[in-house]
């Protein structure tokens, strides 16, 4: 075998190479779903449980990339008027309804999505479901924390100087930490003031603010904080792997929103995605997700409520509905002046 | 001398398919961020104007910001400068096998992706980490120090993480710099340090410049150790810039405060290049 090759040739060949880099995704994967997954626990539940399930259900295969829900928005943003990089994207509240407005993803059509109907009502979004709620709370360090902490106030607490972390409004959890402490001190999404006032005076007690929930999570496990806001979910898996860290709701209710799932407007394969939607809020992944180290907080009302979901968060779909809610349509209007106060008031 | 190393025109056209390259995938997308920057509204309606610019610059946040980003980055470019001249120093004296052992440490660093560097800085700065566990058990302290989250931590990360940037230019000028000639200083009576500072440290200036200018535009643009290292509340011009494109998706302005980071960068570094060529002009004539 010889490899003497012409230069007319090599640069045929060269060329047909590059074309193949270049060519638009899905061209020779027929059956391949791209789908958008949160980092970290998110990714790693759906790809153990959703991704079989929906690969059974379908015959195809499915690409899941972990990206921010804004980082998600930007891509769909860049691409749009061609072809959208994923089909499927997934989001929190607040950036749900930035999409919905910017016209990135599509109405949902529950004649495509068997399960659709088996969800409670609040969770049916006309622009896709809820596939779970998250809700947060204190996550603490059992071995130097001794007393359980009840409230917010707690973070206060002189005996935590330099020791609590928070999250920088990049993340939902620092925000709804935010928007939180503002309604306990009075104000509301239209008047943060309060909220930042009171921010002003933990900032004694932080130890870090995380410029990511990634990061943030990390905290808690190299004993860099002992106390700080943390997601439910997140703070089970890191006790499960057996980080020291014990997670409580506090007493003045459990700040909590939906995180929904939506086929992307122009979707390349829109019968795969509404098959992949469908499959994360059939009861069968979804009791699956709820178990342990997961956690994840069903929406099918086929899914009663289980384990560690049952016995701290909700025995009944009533204790859901007795959570606080924020308004982020109003939130979203705001979010960049709060950003920046937020820079100003946290800065070293 | 110039007149026989001109490139002859056949010479231009090697430079052709990385100059289209560039114009393809770097100047045509700068052209753009420019473009989006003087974009007024957020929702890009077309209607354009000065009003991003004007925003950040009438914000003293903003420009505290990128006063502290200027400074860190040369707060680490003089550390690396420090510690990497003699190493790129002993590194022209060994022997040339000895000198394949420390480029190659040198090297290392880059080996190794950033995000994982940074992040074992983490685990060596920590409130539990090798750094403050010898601190506290030499009892220099009794508290741990603070060194993650701090200006402090952010510069001893950036020095090491882009270290390799510093000391490979210095050690190619040093390498060419004529052994005689510190030889002659020795002969003529001059000391060792008097040898370093008149002969030595004026030859190797190119380098120390070149080394610079790419540290200090590694420092101040790197994003990950920023942020990871510093937190929140520490702000840097690339955190700034990714929290208004990406989470407040509102690209014109992120595109402006770019547009102003990257001019406030090329002015350091332009002023870098001059001082070089005027030492260039009054050592070579």
């Amino acid at each position: 075998m010889t490899f003497e090759m012409s230069r007319r040739a090599f640069l045929a060949s060269a060329t047909a190479a590059a074309g193949l880099a270049f060519a638009p995704r899905g061209a020779f994967a027929a059956d391949e779903l791209v789908a958008a997954t949160f980092g970290g626990t998110w990714a790693n539940v759906q790809k153990q449980i959703l991704a079989p399930y929906f690969v059974k259900r379908t015959g195809a295969s499915v690409v899941q990339s972990p990206m921010l829900a804004t980082e998600q928005i930007a891509k769909l943003t860049a691409a749009k008027g061609n072809q959208p990089p994923f089909d499927v994207a997934m989001l929190d509240e607040g950036p749900a309804l930035e999409a919905i407005d910017a016209g990135l993803i599509a109405k949902y059509d529950p004649a495509k999505s068997p399960n659709f109907a088996a969800l409670n009502p609040k969770f049916q979004g006309a622009y896709g479901p809820a596939i779970t709620m998250q809700a947060i709370g204190i996550a603490y360090n059992p071995k130097t924390v001794k007393t359980p902490p009840t409230s917010w106030d707690d973070l206060w607490k002189p005996e935590y100087k330099g020791r609590v972390g928070i999250t920088s409004l990049a993340s939902t959890l620092g925000l709804a930490f935010l928007l939180d402490i503002n309604r306990l001190a009075g104000g509301t999404e239209a008047n943060m003031e309060p909220g930042f006032k009171k921010l002003k005076t933990l900032l004694p007690n932080l130890a870090a603010v995380s410029a990511n929930f990634g990061a943030h999570g990390a905290l808690f496990q190299q004993g860099e904080i002992d106390i700080g806001v943390q997601n439910f979910n997140f703070a089970e898996e890191l006790k499960a792997k057996g980080v020291p860290i014990e997670f409580v709701r506090v007493d003045t209710g459990t700040p909590a929103w939906k995180t929904t799932m939506h086929i992307v407007a122009g979707a390349l394969k829109p019968e795969l995605a509404y098959a992949y939607v469908d499959s994360q809020i059939s009861p069968d992944v979804q009791s699956e997700m709820q178990k342990s180290p997961w956690n994840v907080i069903p929406t099918s009302s086929k899914v009663p409520y289980a384990g560690l979901v049952a016995e701290k968060i909700a025995k009944t779909p009533a204790d859901l509905d007795k959570m606080v809610f924020f308004d982020w349509a109003k939130v979203n209007q705001n979010r960049a002046a709060w950003t920046q106060q937020f820079n100003r008031d946290i800065r070293v | 001398m110039a007149g026989a190393l001109d490139p002859k025109p056949r010479d231009w056209a090697l430079a052709l398919p990385l100059a289209a390259f560039f114009a393809l995938f770097f100047i045509a997308p700068l052209g753009l961020l420019v473009a989006i920057s003087f974009e007024t509204e957020r929702q890009m309606t077309g209607t354009l104007g000065l009003g991003q610019y004007a925003a950040f610059l009438s914000d003293g946040l903003n420009l505290a910001v990128l006063r502290d980003t200027l400074l860190v980055g040369a707060k680490a470019t003089l550390l690396c400068l420090l510690f990497g001249y003699p190493l790129a120093w002993l590194c022209t004296k060994v022997s040339a096998r000895w000198q394949a052992v420390l480029i190659f440490l040198v090297v290392l660093p880059i080996v190794t992706s950033v995000v994982v560097r940074t992040f074992a800085w983490i685990v060596i700065l920590g409130r539990h980490g090798i750094v403050n566990e010898t601190i506290l058990a030499l009892g220099l302290s009794a508290q741990p120090l603070k060194l993650l989250f701090s200006e402090t931590g952010v510069v001893i990360v950036l020095a090491q993480v882009q270290m390799p940037l510093m000391v490979l230019p210095l050690i190619t000028t040093l390498q060419r710099i004529d052994p005689n000639l510190e030889s002659a200083s020795r002969a003529l009576g001059a000391g060792a340090w008097r040898t370093f500072f008149k002969v030595t440290l004026p030859l190797s200036l190119p380098g120390i410049i070149a080394g610079t200018i790419l540290t200090y535009t590694a420092c101040v643009t790197a994003f990950v150790t920023q942020s990871l290292i510093g937190g929140s509340r520490l702000l840097f011009m690339p955190m700034m810039i990714f929290q208004q494109a990406m989470d407040l998706q509102n690209w014109p302005f992120a595109a402006a405060v770019s547009v102003i980071f990257m001019v406030s960068v090329l002015l350091i570094v332009a002023m870098l290049v001059a001082l070089s060529r005027s030492r260039a002009a009054r050592l070579y004539g």
